[in-house]
């Protein structure tokens, strides 16, 4: 069977998922409520309208594209790390009869799944704690969205993880890389806050893609084709891009 | 031109250089491993042993030379390789975040065995391990022998036909080492086996044939045997005396077939040219209070130090 050894080790994964995610959950849902209760609640009077909503309306839909794509980052990322260099499991599924392809897959799928459900239970939580709606019409789109977008930072999270050997490194890079990529993306402000200079640079950055596209096509239903193609073909890209990086890795 | 491979052979390898950067992990290797026997590869720390398991279970590529594994090459039959072959890697490599059955169930489908297949595997592995009581455990909650016999189970959940261990016991009490010993002894015949050790007597106790590297060179081989008769003069007889010992040892000085000899209180050590000598000793000896007549057993750390000029470093 072809790639039984990517949904082997994939099922493994999801294994240890189903077994921690109520003890996770807890964490995962603490950062996103408090940057919607700080935010969204705190300053709304401050605040007011954005772009013709309350802000914490704004703010919702990206706290839970930020949920998803940041639990497929750090779960590929730390887990590539973990089973590298910690625990040896990598070169265990090494010596079985499968390809370092099938391996470096199983990881990027396992991530992306984390981003998905991670994303999902968040946005059920703020769904049925905040007076944050959405037409269930657009729910379709949004996943649109949030498939290539949780896909993207899962190779992102492969490929910091299989060149990093130390965890502060890891540590590091997501301070200074993935963590200001999410907060510029228009996710806290629209993009017409930035200088008209600056707007271009920030539109070219495929999270303002994910970001901007995801909210509009959940709270408007505003399809942006150009937005999906441009996080679509960057996950791509990444995808090749920690394929390559992880076997040459592995070959050294 | 390359020479035609040994049909009996089930590990071969023909001038194999490994380098990393300016450091010879191994210099020009050559080795033949026979089906079905168990072979230990002994070396200090550093002498390019995992290196050459790595090479051996497609791990790593060589810098020159050629390896073949039941007649099939790495470089370019590395998944058939690895269908026959199990690993016992040198670190444990156990999934700590799942059970000891559910790392042997998740290797079972890396190998693409059917669940009707492993499950009954996997508990015949467990009972022959004695892992069955603990099976539903974390690994990581298991002692080091333990996870050690864990690690065996996995490479064996395929019947593999030949299995690499690499320093099987390093690190291990005595008494799980000798644990992992029978659960090693009670395998073999089955398959080849090929393991590193940097312990003189499991070399001993476990292999029919013995290479003596270091600092990435074949330096002997042969049976423990053959390395042991290899050591620079023949074989050592202690000879025990009720009395007049300084007699006895005159008269066996003048004997031309007595190499060495020394004297330690009323035992008489004696070496000599072969162990047809010892009946015309005997003879000699006629009417003496001898006590008792003993071999002097040599042992591989001698055979090591005799051949590297130095002791095993540990
Ligand atoms: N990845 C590596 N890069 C550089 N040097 C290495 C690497 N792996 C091993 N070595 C060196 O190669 C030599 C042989 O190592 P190794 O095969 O691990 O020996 P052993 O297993 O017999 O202890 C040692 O000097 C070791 O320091
Ligand atoms: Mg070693």
């Amino acid at each position: 069977m072809i790639l039984h050894g990517s949904f082997a080790i994939w099922r493994r994964d999801m294994l240890v998922l189903r077994r921690s995610i109520l003890s996770e959950l807890v964490a995962v849902l603490a950062y996103p409520l408090t940057i919607y209760l700080a935010f969204g609640v705190g300053m709304q009077g401050y605040i007011g309208l954005v772009e013709g909503v309350p802000y914490s309306l704004f703010i919702a839909p990206g706290l839970i594209t930020m949920t998803a794509v940041n639990a497929a980052y750090n779960e590929s990322v730390w887990s590539l790390w973990f089973h590298r260099r910690v625990q040896f499991t990598i070169e265990s599924y090494r010596v079985t009869p499968i390809t370092v392809s099938e391996i470096v897959l199983a990881k990027i799928l396992s991530g992306f799944t984390h981003g998905l459900v991670k994303g999902l239970v968040v946005g059920l939580v703020i769904f049925s704690l905040t007076p944050f709606r959405f037409p269930l019409e657009h729910l379709a789109s949004y996943l649109l969205f949030l498939v290539p977008g949780s896909a993207l930072f899962s190779c992102a999270g492969v490929i910091c993880g299989t060149v990093m050997d130390k965890p502060e490194t890891i540590g590091k890079v997501e301070a200074v890389f993935i963590m200001p990529l999410i907060f510029m993306s228009g996710l806290f402000f629209p993009l017409s806050s930035y200088p008209a200079a600056v707007i271009p640079w920030v539109r070219a950055l495929p999270t303002t893609a994910l970001f901007e596209g995801a909210r509009l096509a959940l709270v408007a239903g505003s399809f942006q084709y150009g937005y999906l193609l441009q996080v679509t073909v960057t996950a791509l890209v990444v995808f090749v891009a920690a394929v390559w990086i992880f076997r040459r890795k592995l070959s050294e | 031109m390359t020479e035609p491979l040994n049909p009996s052979a089930a590990i071969v390898v023909r001038s194999l250089c490994k380098s990393y950067g300016n450091l010879m992990a191994l210099d020009d290797f050559n080795l033949e491993v026979e089906r079905g026997s168990i072979f230990g590869l002994l070396g200090p720390n550093g002498a390019g042993k995992t290196t050459l398991i790595r090479i051996l279970t497609t791990l790593m590529r060589q810098s020159s030379g050629e390896v073949f594994i039941e007649g099939l090459d790495p470089a370019s039959q590395g998944l058939e390789i690895r269908r026959l072959i199990g690993v016992v890697s040198q670190e444990n490599s156990l999934d700590r975040y799942i059970t000891a059955r559910e790392n042997l169930e998740l290797h079972a489908r890396l190998h693409g065995m059917d669940a009707r297949v492993y499950r009954q595997r996997i508990d015949e592995l467990l009972e022959l391990m004695g892992l069955t009581g603990r099976q539903h455990d974390p690994s990581d909650t298991f002692s080091g022998g333990m996870q050690r016999r864990l690690v065996v189970a996995r490479a064996l959940i395929h019947q593999p036909r030949v299995l690499f261990l690499d320093e099987p016991t390093t690190g291990l009490d005595p008494q799980s080492r000798r644990a992992v010993w029978d659960y090693i002894t009670s395998i073999a015949g089955s398959m080849t086996i090929f393991l590193t050790t940097h312990y003189l007597e499991e070399a001993e106790q476990l292999c029919d044939r013995i290479a003596i590297m270091d600092h990435g060179r074949l330096i002997a081989l042969g049976s423990t045997r053959e390395l042991k008769e290899s050591l620079v003069g023949g074989t050592v007889y202690q000879i025990e005396f009720g009395e007049e010992v300084e007699r006895y040892a005159g008269l066996l000085r003048g004997m031309a077939c007595v190499r060495e000899m020394a004297v330690t209180g009323r035992t008489v050590c004696v070496e000599l040219e072969s162990w047809e000598c010892l009946s015309e000793v005997v003879s000699a000896l006629n009417g003496a209070p001898v006590r008792r007549i003993s071999i002097k057993e040599r042992t591989l750390e001698e055979v090591f130090i005799n051949l590297t000029g130095k002791g095993v470093r540990e």
